[in-house]
């Protein structure tokens, strides 16, 4: 048996290979979490944006496994691409960013966290979410009433959001926080903030004591709902609004019960955004602000089923 | 020339994949940075891969080696935000390790129970024992003592290459030496022998005067000390520890020995072409990510490859290769 013509087709694909990444750009997106709905929606955005801007995408998945994203990160700096995107916690994968530091190759993260190694951190950002849903609170209420506030002060992306809605509800002479409640969350934290509620219920009885719920998040605000559905409370126009519209948080909305608003992130502009922020980088331009925000929407009965 | 190919074939294969590669990727793969980056990459798959030979010897499977990586991970994080020092919380992963696997010995050996079925067991055990002790969460951060996470990036230094500075990782020291350890037990030692015996016939060995149940019993324990040593570095490499990290780990381990076994001369497990066996698979995910191959289809591009190496070694053994 001749070798040549094996050869000969290697030399080919050899060939192609070169002439492929001579043309265009090459970025990897690594990610444990492709499986994930979120990430999805990002991976797809920056694939759109990236096929636009011309680029050769490798989009690589490891199912879960955290150290098998370093070893991809190490690889794909060895293959020399221009830009790398990780879905990752960065702290864990720093041996890998390191590796890309060294090789000077720039990793964006796309709702990845912040941390030196990056040159930018692509994410929705926590205060503005915070500020959609309690100025909603304040101008519902016509800036006069009680308000019981769920926050979650451990945990810092929670945090930042009770910090925001403090101030805003502050603003207001004729708004008083009623409770700043903290539930656990251990089951979840939409039964322990139900029962936190019905607390509070027992103990402001009369018609109008409550004018509102402000949560930092949705289950607090979910838990917050069955208990004043379970006391008959329903009809005294108790607004209340969360942060994340998930899908429970979205069908209640679309009920058109007391939980009016909450809060989306934008998946897919993140994705788009991330793109576009490589494509700043690849052009030479030195990405100041480590930190992109990409705005998000207040969703209400008037945008829910959109 | 047949017979040189039924040998040698899946060296052969094994090194085309090699050659494949440097000629697909003539700047990057066969460089020695790329080299050291595959040795720690595959540096945990090779410590599992090496301890599970020993049980694999003897015809047995050890399928808790993953969750027992997770666990010992996580019993070292939580002992860390505990306070311990890291030589103590260490210390009490392995101790972990070498009790799950000594468990594991007593069902097999003493009370008789398929390897097969008592390790699917302690299985989900040790995998519940993760999640428990972790309370389900990632343990990372400031929790991790930045001593244990700079072990996985520390290493011997090596001078200079292109210019920047390289080191032969540490990590990849651990596995060269668990590796050399399990060779030197199985190959230069009549305990090793032993095991082979009873992996050739239990019966023949135990008539013989082979203490087959104490054999059997300390095998496994080496295999639950190797993957909580396994399971701590994967922790010390992302600098946090979860209670399914280690997870993937077996079945990978397990495909490596079947690799090593089509490279032996009458298939049986050794571990140093176990070894061959995790390099094969390291060099194959390293070189499809390079070539920009999608990852579903190099998982594909890999299980087949196993396949395709395993057949040819059946069919070889039974000599339709001709003779």
């Amino acid at each position: 048996m001749s070798t040549k013509p094996y050869r000969t087709a290697i030399a080919a694909s050899v060939l192609t290979l070169f002439a492929s990444g001579a043309l265009a750009e090459t970025v990897a997106v690594i990610t444990p979490y492709l499986a994930q709905p979120g990430t999805q929606f990002y991976v797809e955005a920056f694939e759109g944006r990236a096929a636009e801007l011309g680029w050769d995408v490798n989009v690589i998945d490891t199912g879960g496994d955290v150290a098998a994203v370093i070893s991809r990160i190490e690889d794909v700096v060895t293959q020399g691409v221009d830009a790398i995107v990780i879905n990752v916690d960065p702290a864990q994968v720093g041996a890998g960013l390191q590796a890309a530091a060294d090789a000077g190759v720039p990793v964006v993260g796309m709702d990845a966290g912040s941390d030196p190694l990056l040159v930018a951190n692509v994410t929705s950002n926590g205060y503005a979410m915070a500020v959609e849903t309690s100025v909603y609170v304040a101008n519902r209420i016509g800036g006069a009433g009680n308000v019981v506030m769920f926050t979650f002060d451990p945990f810092p992306p929670v945090q930042v959001r009770g910090v925001i809605a403090d101030a805003v509800f502050a603003n207001y002479p004729d708004i008083t926080v009623l409770d700043r409640i903290t539930p656990d969350v251990s089951d979840g934290g939409i039964a322990d903030s139900r029962a936190q509620m019905e607390a509070i219920l027992a103990a402001n009885p009369e018609a109008g004591s409550i004018s509102a719920v402000w949560a930092a998040w949705d289950q607090p605000a979910l838990g917050a709902l069955q208990a004043i559905e379970a006391a008959g409370r329903e009809g005294e126009g108790i607004v209340i609004t969360g942060i994340d519209a998930n899908p429970q948080a979205r069908d209640a909305i679309a009920q058109g019960g007391n939980f009016e608003a909450s809060v989306a992130q934008d998946f897919a502009g993140i994705g788009a955004t991330a793109a576009d922020t490589v494509a700043r980088i690849l052009a030479g331009e030195d990405i100041v602000a480590s930190v992109i925000y990409v705005p998000t929407v207040l969703i209400t009965s008037a945008n829910v089923t959109e | 020339m047949s017979a040189l190919f039924r040998r040698f074939g899946s060296l052969i294969g094994m090194a085309a994949i090699v050659v494949f590669f440097a000629l697909a990727l003539p700047d990057t793969f066969m460089t020695a940075r790329n080299w050291l980056n595959i040795s720690q990459q595959i540096s945990m798959l090779a410590v599992v891969a090496a301890v599970m030979t020993v049980v694999m010897v003897m015809g047995d499977f050890d399928l808790s080696v993953g969750s027992m990586a997770s666990l010992a991970g996580v019993v070292a994080a939580v002992l860390f935000v505990q306070g311990w020092s890291v030589p103590a919380a260490l210390a009490a992963a392995i101790g972990v390790g070498l009790i799950g696997g000594l468990f594991n010995g007593v069902l097999v050996s003493v009370i008789g129970i398929l390897p097969f079925v008592a390790t699917l067991a302690t299985l989900t055990v040790y995998s519940g024992a993760a999640f428990l002790v972790s309370d389900g969460k990632t343990i990372f951060g400031r929790d991790i003592p930045a001593t244990f996470s700079d072990f996985a990036r520390s290493g011997m230094a090596l001078g200079d290459i292109d210019g920047r500075p390289a080191i032969f990782p540490a990590l990849s020291l651990v596995a060269l030496a668990v590796t050399a350890i399990v060779w030197v037990v199985l190959e230069q030692t009549s305990y090793g022998r032993r095991l082979y015996a009873i992996g050739g016939n239990a019966e023949a060995a135990r008539l013989a005067g082979v203490p087959v149940t104490v054999l059997r019993l300390s095998a496994f324990a080496f295999t639950g000390v190797g993957a909580a040593i396994a399971g701590l570095m994967y922790a010390s490499r992302v600098a946090s520890a979860n209670p399914v990290q280690g997870d993937g780990l077996m079945l990978t381990a397990i495909a490596a020995v079947f690799l090593g076994m089509t490279l032996t001369e009458n298939g049986q497990p050794r571990v140093l072409a176990t070894l061959a066996g995790v390099v094969v698979l390291g060099v194959l995910d390293n070189g499809l990510t390079q070539m920009s191959v999608d990852s579903y289809v190099r998982e594909v591009l890999v299980g087949a490859i196993i396949l395709i190496a395993v057949s040819a070694s059946a069919l070889g053994r039974r000599g339709l290769f001709g003779r």
